[in-house]
Parts: C-alpha cells; structure tokens; sequence
C-alpha cells in the first residue's frame, strides 16, 4: 500500500488489519538466483508459482528441471521442489524475517523463470482482543481477499503456462517449415549425387566398360 | 499519480510505521512490500513482465545496504519497452521510482547493474514493482469519494473482481489464438508428410527414367 502523508497513514493502519503482499516477475537463472521475500507475520501462508519460459532452447526428455527451495529466516529450508517446469507451490510460514526463494539451474544454458509470490494474513482473535477498532467483520473480508487473491494466483500460473505453450507451439511451426523444406532439398540432392555417381561408374573408361 | 511521491517524505512515512510498529500494535501494515534481488558485481540483473497495452507500470527501487552506510552502493537501472525504446533510464543512484502507461503490449524489461563505484562487491536491491490493479492509488481514491473502512475494502475486492475477469477474457483470447496455430501446424504437417512422399515417388521416377534413357544411349540395355 502506498502511503501518501501520516495521518492517511495512521487512519488507515487503525482500519486495515491485513495485508497482501504480492509480486510477479520473470528473472534469468543461469545457476542459482535468490529472491528474498520478508515476511511480517509468523502464520502467514504463503502461496505461489513459478513457470520456466524457455523459447530458445527447447528441454529435450531427459532434461533434470529447474530446482526450487525456500529457506527460512532460521536457515532451514522450508520447501523444496527438484526436477519440475513449473509448478504452484504453498506453505505456511513458522517463522516471521526474511525468507529466501532459490532457482537452481543445473544445466548452465540460461532460463527465464516467472514467478509469483503471495503472502496473505488473516487476523485472528489475539489480533482481535489487541486492537478494539479491529471489527469482526475485517476478518471475513481478509478471507474473502485470501480468496480471490488465491484466483488470481492461479490465473497468472495459468498465463505463465501459456506463454511457455506458445513458445513451444511457434517452435513447432517453424520446426515442421524448416525440417520439411530441407528434407526436400536433402532429397533432390540426394538422388542427384546418385544418378551422377551412377553415370561416372558406366561412363569411367577405367572401369572397362563402354 | 502515485509515481509522483518524495523520497523525503517517503522516509518519513517510513519512519513513522517503524515507530507505530514497535509499540506493540501488530496490525500495522507493513513499512515494505517488496522483492530482494542480489545484483552481481558484474553483469547485469534483469527482471521482464509480459504486460498488455495501456496498464499501468508502477515500481520503486532502492538499495539496501547495511555494510556501509557511509559509502552506499549505487545501481544503474534501464527499462526497455518491448519495440526497443527506453522508458526509464537512471544511473548511479540509490533509489528511485518510476511510473509509466504502457503503449505497447509485449515483455518490459527492467535492468539493473552496478554503479560506477562498488566494481567488485554485489549488492541487494530492494524492487517493489506493481502493475494493474495493485498500482492503483487506494487512498486517493478513498480521499476522493469518501468512503472509507468496509465499504473502503468491499470497493477494493470489487475492482480485484473485475481484474480478475479482465485477466480470464485475456487467456480466453490467448487460448483461441493458440488454437488457430496449432489446428494451422496440423494441417501443415498433414500437408508436407504428403508432399515429401509425393517428392519422393517423383524424384524416384525421374532417376529411373534419366538411368534408363542413359543406359539406351550407351547401349547397355
């Protein structure tokens, strides 16, 4: 929330009792790229998705994936992912600080990962009995909020996997032009060169024929 | 716009959330809503977003950096619209923001890399970078129509809503795009197998007829 002067800012933090924080980008991973997070709440769910975007270089069957981990504040890792193009991933957090969201790339051709990272919190009774401006209702609407925001979540994994589907779709008509063109001329040439190696066989007076 | 905030004021703002923080009231929201990227000594760190025509871009970035207070570290940054023109260009600085609306739709590339003076140590970067709906000015709005507390969140969730549907016709429209490529490559794959069979029973006859013609001419056959 952007916060313009304080007393905008001191209304408003006696009325919103929740957050969301979110964010959506795509980063180039060569071997490893950290993204780090801060989360405010011990409590907190954290949800997201990351999909890999490769449009130059096509992952052949036996390729091992892009590895995620998250690492907590406290240093252990919180959640991990081997081997995946993309998938949708949720936790809740233990601890509040800064969490750190690692790419590994094991191969060392670069990729384009996009990913989306969303924090919500709910307020609950002890953040009720605190704050006696906090109405009841705020809770409904911060889950009501988690709600849509988990929609929105998975319409941009849904994005993400479409444009990967795209690129791969657009590869695939270029492949079929060009395999198919050159097959072609590779085939002309082919017969070309035998009916010319042919020839020289029945025309090469060494040979000892006509 | 909202793009137009003081950074003066800005560090106000923030200190005063520090302050509200730490007396106890854990409902405060929160003093930052951003991403931590580590920029490499050297190289450039790039972050890109595929955004549609006429949405609007808000970001601010700034470095964090408690080793030496003193001597900050500085970042360059550019951003790219996809045509190749430049939308933002900033050097050497610690933080700064930008806003823009987009004109063109296709990948915005943001690119950060290290200023003329830290070579050699990385940095991290704080980037709080927003789009659509999330850039929206909230307060203004609540200033301007005076509505404030659940009628205030009921008109947020109502244009996340919206947004929401605006994002579910846009994947409609992607998704019957991609259709038509791929009903178009089937087709063509179709068509090519067949025309490569056909080429290949008509270079077959051609060699045999050239081989045969050759053969009379040197009275072999």
């Amino acid at each position: 929330m952007r916060l313009r002067s304080a007393e905008i800012c001191l209304i408003l933090a006696f009325i919103l009792s929740f957050i969301r924080h979110v964010c959506t980008v795509s980063i180039n991973v060569n071997e490893v790229e950290c993204v780090y997070e801060e989360i405010l709440h011990e409590g907190d769910a954290v949800s997201g998705s990351f999909v890999v975007l490769d449009h130059e270089i096509f992952w052949t069957s036996d390729h091992p994936g892009i590895e995620m981990t998250v690492t907590s504040p406290a240093g252990q890792v919180v959640y991990s992912l081997k081997g995946t193009s993309g998938d949708k991933f949720k936790f809740k957090a233990t601890y509040s600080g800064m969490y750190q969201f690692c790419f590994r790339n094991p191969i060392s051709t670069p990729e384009v990962v996009s990913f989306h990272i969303h924090v919500g919190h709910i307020p609950d009774e002890h953040d009720l009995a605190k704050d006696e401006h906090l109405d009841p209702i705020y809770i409904k609407i911060a889950e009501l909020r988690e709600a849509l925001e988990s929609v929105t979540a998975d319409q941009k994994y849904l994005k993400a996997r479409n444009v990967r589907h795209r690129y791969t779709n657009l590869s695939i008509r270029k492949r079929v032009i060009f395999y198919t063109i050159s097959e072609y001329f590779l085939l002309v040439g082919a017969s070309t060169l035998q009916v010319m190696y042919i020839r020289r066989l029945f025309s090469d007076p060494a040979n000892g024929r006509v | 716009m909202a793009g137009s905030l003081n950074s003066r004021a800005q560090v106000a703002v923030l200190s005063v959330m520090i302050l509200l923080c730490l007396t106890g009231n854990n409902n405060i929201v929160p003093v930052t809503e951003a991403i931590w990227l580590n920029i490499p000594s050297s190289g450039t760190k790039c972050v890109s977003e595929e955004i549609q025509n006429n949405v609007v871009v808000l970001a601010d970035y700034y470095v964090v950096d408690e080793a030496q207070p003193e001597n900050p570290s500085t970042v360059s940054v550019r951003v790219t619209t996809p045509f190749g023109n430049n939308a933002h260009y900033n050097e050497n600085v610690t933080h700064g923001q930008f806003a823009f609306t987009t004109t063109e739709a296709g990948n915005y590339l943001a690119c950060f890399w290290l200023g003329n003076q830290q070579q050699g140590t990385s940095t991290t970067l704080s980037l709080d970078w927003r789009i659509g709906i999330a850039a929206k000015d909230w307060d203004s709005v609540a200033k301007k129509d005076k509505i404030e507390g659940v009628e205030f969140h009921l008109t947020r969730l109502e244009a996340s809503v919206k947004a929401i549907h605006d994002n579910l016709l846009f994947l409609k429209h992607r998704e019957a795009e991609m259709r038509e490529v791929s009903e178009v490559t089937n087709s063509r794959v179709a068509r090519f197998s067949i025309m490569s069979l056909g080429v290949c029973i008509v270079v077959s006859v051609l060699q045999l007829l050239h081989l045969k013609q050759f053969f009379h001419k040197k009275k072999l056959i």
